[in-house]
Parts: structure tokens; sequence; C-alpha cells
């Protein structure tokens, strides 16, 4: 018995004690691919020209459920190559922390499409999912590192700020298809970046 | 290095697979039996005798209950076991850094 068994009883206990609390999957992708749908919906939806606002919170609902239904897939197919469970306990802690929140958003983008909301009202939407997202991401944050909860926060402030603007200086000049560029440039955008910040510092973390 | 530290180790944790239940304990509020054997790839008997020897000495508590209908085991590491080991990773951490301080012959 010396040092280095020492020291590697301790690397030994620091690494049952990450693979137990943190959700380990790689984020990059994932950041990656709902970076691009996001983008892409929002053009798509700004060129289809998609009614609103039921028709504005059915399209995006929709894409939501698309980028998680694909980003379920590629988590899976990681989870498969590293030949370990898919539904681990740090999965359903991620799971069980985003779950109030993204569902308190469904709701209120349910709401949307079955009542008879003015355009004018869509920005109740947009700031509530922005908050709903950051804080759904804030919560996951605690199980997951590589700056997930900044995100949450990012998304938490750009939700506030919307809405600040919103009753101080009235509804913006963009109450018609091009919400759409908002939200792709907005959600997209910000996935995107943050999926290419991963890309670009995960190998420096794995080789430090 | 003073072997005095190595003799302070608790010898109930210092056992590599008991010691690995501890530490993915120490990370989770609590843990299924299940979760515990997968993530350690322990088998069931070998499992089942750590956990009874940890409960033995008061560090980790196991609750049985049901959910759907199935049986099921979780373990939890109780303040005692909590405290164990802190201290038994703090032991480890001196031993190391005595080691560190020792002149290079």
């Amino acid at each position: 018995m010396n040092t280095e068994w020492a020291a590697e009883q301790i690397q030994t206990i620091r690494t049952l004690m990450e693979r137990s609390a943190l959700y380990r999957r790689a984020l990059a992708p994932v950041a990656t691919l709902a970076g691009f749908l996001g983008l892409a919906a929002g053009a798509g939806g700004w060129a289809l020209e998609i009614g609103q606002p039921a028709g504005f919170a059915g399209y995006w609902m929709g894409v939501g459920a698309v980028t998680l239904a694909l980003a379920l897939l590629l988590v899976r197919r990681q989870a498969f190559r590293a030949a370990e469970p898919f539904w681990s306990p740090p999965t359903r802690r991620v799971a069980q922390a985003v779950a109030l929140p993204l569902a308190a958003g469904m709701a209120l983008g349910l709401l949307f499409i079955i009542a008879d909301f003015k355009a004018s009202q869509l920005g109740i939407l947009i700031i509530s999912w922005l908050l709903f997202y950051g804080f759904a991401l804030n919560a996951a944050g605690f199980f997951m590192r590589r700056g997930i909860r900044l995100l949450g926060w990012i998304f938490t402030l750009a939700g506030l700020a919307i809405g600040y603007y919103w009753v101080l200086h009235g509804p913006p000049n963009i109450l018609d298809h091009r919400l759409h560029l908002f939200m792709g440039a907005g959600f997209g955008g910000l996935h995107l970046a943050y999926g290419i910040y991963l890309y670009l510092t995960e190998s420096k973390e794995i080789s430090a | 290095m003073n072997p005095e530290l190595m003799l302070q180790l608790d010898r109930v944790i210092h056992e590599k697979g008991r010691l690995a239940i501890m530490s993915l304990l120490a990370a989770s509020p609590e843990l299924s039996f299940t979760e515990l054997r997968d993530t350690l790839n322990m088998t069931d008997g070998n499992l089942t005798t750590h956990i009874r020897t940890l409960q033995e000495a008061g560090y980790v508590s196991v609750t049985k209950s049901y959910f759907n209908k199935r049986p099921l085991t979780t373990c939890a590491l109780t303040p005692a076991g909590r405290k164990a080991f802190a201290e038994y990773v703090s032991m480890l951490e001196k031993i190391v850094q005595q080691t560190r301080k020792l002149p290079v012959k």
C-alpha cells in the first residue's frame, strides 16, 4: 500500500460518485441537433406562413415533440454503444427534474390551441416557454455538467427581457409569420451555439 | 508514511466492493438494489452480503417496499455511514498528502 494506491482509491471513489450522480451522455450532438431543427423549423414556419396563435402553438409544440423524440433516440444510441442502460438513475433524475416545467409549457401551449387567443397575446406563450424551458434546463443542470445551468439562465433571462420589453414598449412589430424566425433564432440559435461550444471544449476536457 | 494512518482506515468500508457501494450511495439520496447491482456488475449474492455487512455496521439502511406491485429494495447511507465515508476519504487524502511531503531519495 502506498500513495499511488491511496490516490487510485480516491479516483475510483470520485468516478463512482460521478457515475451515480451525474448524467453522463454526451450533450453536444443533442444540442446541435436541437439547434439545427430549431433553425429549420423557424425558416419552415416563416416560409409556410403558418397562422397564429393556434397554428403557431401547434407548430412549435410539434417541433418540440419531434426534437425531443430524436434527442432521446440519440441518447439511446449513445447508451447502447457504451453498453450502459438507457434508463439509468441519472437519466431518471434528469427526466424528473425537467418534467414539471416542460409539462407546464406544454399545457400552456395546448391552451393556445384550444382557446381563442389574439395574436398580440402570443407574447404570453413565447415568454412562458422561454421561462419554463430555462427552469427545466436549470433543474436538469443539478445532475449534469457542462454549462447546462448557464443555458437555463440565458433562456430565463431572455424570457424576462422580452417580457419587460413587451410590457413597457408594447408588442413588437413582428406579430405575423416572422415570429417563427424569432423562435427559430432564439431556441435553435441558442442550442446550436451551445452545441458548438461543447464540441470545441469537449476534446480539451477529455485530453486534460 | 505514517503506518498509523493506514491502520485508522475503516475496515468495513475498506473492502473494494463495499467502498464502491458506499461511493455510489454517497452521491445519491437512495438507490435500488437493482441499480446498485447493475452499476457495479455484482451478483445478487455478493451485493446482498456486502449490504448486510454495511447494514450491520450501521452505515446503510435498507427499505423494502412495493413499486408497481413488485417488491422494491432501496438502500441509502445512514448519517453514521455518511460520516464514516467522509472520514475514510479524508484519511485517504491525508495518506496521499503525507507521502508527497516525504523527501525524494
